[in-house]
Formats: structure tokens, C-alpha cells, sequence
């Protein structure tokens, strides 16, 4: 289970206990230190935009609705595969999509990393409801709750017998939208903060110019957001165990857990990739 | 204008090769049984059901296909930097990424079926023979078709990113893509074929997945077949549409109040597909009514 502890297997809300709190809280607290200390304050507020694009990511993978093996057979709402691995598909489509716009400015990166996660996430729900519907003449139904919030359909008369509901209903889809936007969006902020650093970096470091230095840049920044997205995505995974249905689901309560967690993973894995170049130089 | 014409152009085909990737894929999936459904096919034995599916699920489809992607993404762009031909060099990567693929197929199915071996499902060498080869060659397809896309994206559109990094995002987003879309049909439509259509498979059926076909013990070359028929493309549609409408808003509304019309655009895009969404789900409530249960019990 989590290093944060907390009773295993239930469902709905399960709070951080104290002790994972204060060490989460040590550890931010230490990591921003050294990210001060190696490479002062644009260091620090690097660190912070990670810490802040890890949070979102953790955040966002609890918007979206994953059935894993049971919604293959249509046992379970919500898409057939699993939690950190569509979550992953749709924020590094997002970061395709910042990294692209990178050249316009923060703000355009941010929004253009958002649409994109949030773009594929749309297409994908669509298609899965195209395939239930079209396919094998499914209706939706969620199992968690017997009216949808956004849209009030009942479902305990569609939901077939024997299974826990079936298909994406419509607060499932706003929640994949959702949930792959701020997926995008934060693995888009962890990009740009590291090339950042590295452009500010490398330049002295190999005694080059910023283009000279801009594929390298660009790549390790590249790597470092992918392996930070994964491992926000699956500590979420983790938290959430299992399946989700999206924002309705009474596990999406359990967030707050892997906000904190996403935070001190975020700020132990980031002053790693800042420090990088810094333990290059003195070695 | 001309610069956005040819944008185009190749926002197309590499809409295009996304679709072709997409269909492949889900097709070599369910030919693997890697996605959820393989769960089905593990548990199966444990239930007294000896079958001859074959199962190479040790990993999502997402990260595998970001490794073999990534590195037929990879060894392409080693080739081109040696001045190789670029489709050359692409074929050539995807070619090796393939016999990866392989080798994971081969050690996966033995693995799995081999930790069955209490239960008494015996490991068939014939089907290791005749899928593994089989799954090679759409997989060939799909990577060739992904990398290729990559290709295109960088050198014809000018993404930063370079070729391995790319192929692992798209790789990524190719397995999610094709899982999401392809695996209810194969789980639901193909495994569980005898089961009541318009319904999810009731839990008390789980493990009980067809095992007989037209003629003899069904294999994965038939689910391959069926696949085929509406999960492939489905998923082929799914991904090429993400990286067409993902390439097609930035390279035609970029240029548009300085840069933001491609995320306007984005968000129209979006809520164009909630609408389609809502619509079919309405659409689906109204046509094929409430649930009723059926007469006899259907496990």
C-alpha cells in the first residue's frame, strides 16, 4: 500500500494520517531547499511549477473513468483498459501539444497542452460509447450512482442483471474530458519549467549557444515530464485501486491523498532532473 | 498559404497512418488477448475451461506499444543519422522493434500459460507457431505506421521533440487509444459470444469465454478474424482522429489571433464530440429501451 498508510480496500473518503502528512511536508520542504540552494531562486520556483504540475496530474487521473477488465465485458462502467495508462495516453498527447507551442508563450503552452489531453480524452470516450452502442447494442449505465448529475437519465433500469453497470455515461465523459485536460496541462507545466532551467543551464555548462543546446534540452526535458506524468499517474492509480467511475464516484473523494503524495513525489523526482546538470558540472 | 496547403496535406496522411496504426493494433491485441479481456482467458483454466487463446498479457498495451514504438522510433533515427533513406531506415526499425516484439510474445505466452500448468492447461507449441507470427506481422504494421506518422510530424511540421521521444508518446497514446475502443468488442462480443447481445456479461459468468469454433477449438487467429470486423477499425478511427484534429487545429488555426485559435479551435472540437456523444447516448436509451431480463438465466 501507499507509504501514507490509511485502511486498504474501502471505499469513499480515506483522509492522509498524520505521519504521512509530515513527512510529505519534510520532504517538500527539503526539496525546495536544495533547489534553492543549487541553483537559487529560479531554481526554487521551478520546483514549485512541478510540484504544482505533478499535483494536477494526480488530481486529474481521479476524473477519469476507468473500468479495466471488468468493462471489457461490460461488467463495470467506464473504459477497458487501466488507470495510470489512459491517463498517460491522454496527458502525453497534452504535452505533445505544449511542447509544440512551447515558442508562443507560457500561457499558450499551458492551454495548448490542456486541449490536447482533453481533445484525446473526448475522441476516446466518443468511440467507446460508439463501440457499446453500435457494437453491442449496450445502453449506458453507472453503477455508483442512479441519476446522472449533469444529465438526470435514470440508470438502474438500463444496468444489465448480474453486473455493476456498463458504458460511459455522460458525467463519466466530462470527467475523462476533464481529467485528461488537467493531465496535459500539468505535465505540460513540468516541461516547460525543466527546459527552462536546462536552457538556463547549459548554455555555460558545455560552452554553447542556446540553439546548440536546444535538442538536448528539449529531450531531457521531454523524459523527465513522461517519467514524472507515469509516476503521478500510477501513485493515483494506487489511491484510487482498482477501478473509477469519475467525479460521481464516491472514491474520487480519496484525492487528497494523492495530492499529497503526487507533491513530495513530485518535489523528490524534481530536484533530481534540476540538480541534474548541476551534479554534471561538479563532476 | 502554401505552407498551410502542404501542412495539410500531410495532417491527412498522418491522420491516415494513425488510422491504419490504430486498426492494427487492436487487431494484434486481441490476437495477443493483451488487453483487459486477457484476464478472462487467464481465469478461464482456473475454472475448468482448457482452451487454445493465446495470451501474451504482460503488460498494458499502452506501455508495450510505447516500448516498441520508441524503439523502432529509436534504431530509425539512428539509421537516418547514419544517411540511411529515411523509409529505409524507418522499415528497418520497425523491422527490428518487431522481433522484440517477438521475443516478448514468445516468452509472455510460455510464462503465462506455463503458471496455468496446475490447473491443467497445457502449453501448445502449434499456437505458439502460428500466433506469434501472426501478431508480428500487425505489429509490424502498427509500428511502421506509427513511426512513419512521427516521422512526418517532425520533419514535415516541425514538432520539437525527436524521433524516440515521439514514438514513445504516440506509442502511449496508440495502446491507449486501441485498448479503450477495441477491448469491450473483444471481451464482451467475441469471448463471451454465447451470451445474451445488448447486455454486459453477468459476474457470475466470468471465465466461462467460448472455446469452440465453426469447426473444432476456437484459437486467436478466429478472434483476429472477428476483430477485424468492427474493434480494429474502431480503434483505427479513435486514433486517427486524435491525431488528425490534434495536427489539423495547430497547423491550420495556429496562425490565428497569435496562437490561441488553435486552442478555440480545440474547444470547439471538444464540445463538438460531446454532442455527438450525448446524442448517441439518447439515441441508445430510446432505441433499445430498458434492460429486461431474459426468460432462462444466461450463464
Amino acid at each position: 500500500m501507499s507509504a501514507l498508510g490509511g485502511p486498504a480496500q474501502t471505499s469513499g473518503v480515506q483522509s492522509p494520517t498524520g505521519m504521512g502528512l509530515i513527512v510529505s511536508i519534510i520532504l517538500i520542504i527539503v526539496a525546495l531547499a536544495l533547489a534553492f540552494f543549487l541553483v537559487q531562486m529560479a531554481g526554487l520556483l521551478a520546483l514549485v511549477g512541478i510540484i504544482i504540475g505533478g499535483v494536477l496530474v494526480g488530481f486529474g487521473v481521479h476524473f477519469v473513468p476507468v473500468g479495466g477488465a471488468p468493462a471489457a465485458m461490460g461488467q463495470a462502467p467506464g473504459i477497458a483498459t487501466g488507470v495510470a495508462m489512459l491517463a498517460a495516453g491522454a496527458g502525453l498527447a497534452g504535452l505533445f501539444g505544449g511542447a509544440w507551442a512551447a515558442p508562443l508563450g507560457f500561457p499558450l503552452a499551458l492551454a495548448g497542452g490542456a486541449i490536447g489531453g482533453g481533445l484525446l480524452m473526448a475522441i476516446t470516450c466518443t468511440m467507446v460509447n460508439v463501440v457499446y452502442i453500435f457494437g453491442m447494442g449496450i445502453p449506458a449505465a453507472s453503477g455508483k450512482v442512479d441519476k446522472d448529475p449533469i444529465t438526470g437519465d435514470t440508470f438502474p433500469e438500463y444496468k444489465s442483471q448480474g453486473t455493476e453497470g456498463h458504458g460511459l455515461p455522460f458525467i463519466s465523459w466530462v470527467g475523462g474530458v476533464v481529467g485528461g485536460a488537467l493531465g496535459g496541462l500539468g505535465g505540460t507545466l513540468i516541461y516547460l519549467e525543466l527546459l527552462n532551467v536546462y536552457q538556463a543551464q547549459m548554455p555555460a555548462l558545455f560552452g554553447a549557444s542556446v540553439e546548440q543546446i536546444a535538442p538536448i534540452a528539449v529531450s531531457l526535458a521531454g523524459v523527465f515530464a513522461i517519467g514524472m506524468f507515469l509516476m503521478n499517474a500510477v501513485l493515483a492509480a494506487y489511491n484510487i485501486t482498482g477501478t473509477i467511475e469519475g467525479p460521481h464516484d464516491p472514491k474520487f473523494k480519496r484525492f487528497p491523498r494523492a495530492i499529497i503524495a503526487a507533491a513530495a513525489a513530485s518535489a523528490v523526482a524534481g530536484i533530481f532532473a534540476i540538480g541534474l546538470l548541476e551534479l554534471l558540472g561538479v563532476f | 498559404m502554401e505552407e498551410i496547403i502542404f501542412g495539410i496535406g500531410i495532417t491527412a496522411l498522418a491522420g491516415a497512418l494513425a488510422t491504419i496504426a490504430g486498426a492494427a493494433e487492436d487487431t494484434e491485441s486481441d490476437i495477443g488477448s493483451q488487453g483487459d479481456p486477457n484476464s478472462q482467458v487467464q481465469l478461464a483454466p482456473q475454472m475448468g475451461y482448457i482452451h487454445r487463446i493465446f495470451n501474451k498479457a504482460i503488460a498494458g498495451e499502452p506501455p508495450a506499444y510505447g516500448l516498441w514504438v520508441a524503439l523502432g522510433a529509436g534504431l530509425a533515427w539512428a539509421f537516418m543519422a547514419m544517411q540511411i533513406n529515411p523509409i529505409l531506415a524507418i522499415v528497418l526499425g520497425s523491422a527490428l522493434a518487431v522481433f522484440v516484439q517477438g521475443v516478448y510474445a514468445t516468452t509472455a505466452y510460455l510464462g503465462r500459460t506455463a503458471s496455468l500448468a496446475k490447473f491443467e492447461q497445457p502449453v501448445y507449441i502449434d499456437i505458439l507457431k502460428s500466433m506469434t507470427t501472426v501478431t508480428m506481422a500487425h505489429a509490424f504494421v502498427a509500428i511502421f505506421a506509427a513511426v512513419a506518422m512521427c516521422h512526418l510530424i517532425i520533419s514535415a511540421l516541425g514538432h520539437p521533440f525527436p524521433l524516440p521521444l515521439l514514438g514513445l508518446v504516440w506509442g502511449i497514446a496508440l495502446g491507449a487509444a486501441g485498448s479503450a475502443t477495441g477491448n469491450p468488442f473483444y471481451g464482451k462480443e467475441r469471448q463471451y459470444q454465447e451470451q445474451k447481445f445488448g447486455a454486459g456479461v453477468p459476474i457470475s459468468a466470468s471465465g466461462n469465454i467460448v472455446r469452440y469454433a465453426e469447426a473444432g477449438e476456437r484459437n486467436s487467429l478466429d478472434n483476429g478474424f472477428f476483430s477485424a470486423k468492427l474493434g480494429g477499425p474502431a480503434s483505427g478511427i479513435c486514433f486517427g482522429l486524435i491525431v488528425f484534429f490534434e495536427l489539423w487545429r495547430t497547423v491550420v488555426f495556429e496562425p490565428i489571433a497569435a496562437g490561441w485559435g488553435a486552442v478555440i479551435v480545440g474547444v470547439v472540437v471538444i464540445l463538438i464530440f460531446a454532442i455527438i456523444d450525448r446524442y448517441i447516448e439518447v439515441w441508445a436509451r430510446k432505441t433499445f429501451g430498458p434492460y429486461v431480463a431474459p426468460e432462462e438465466a444466461s450463464s
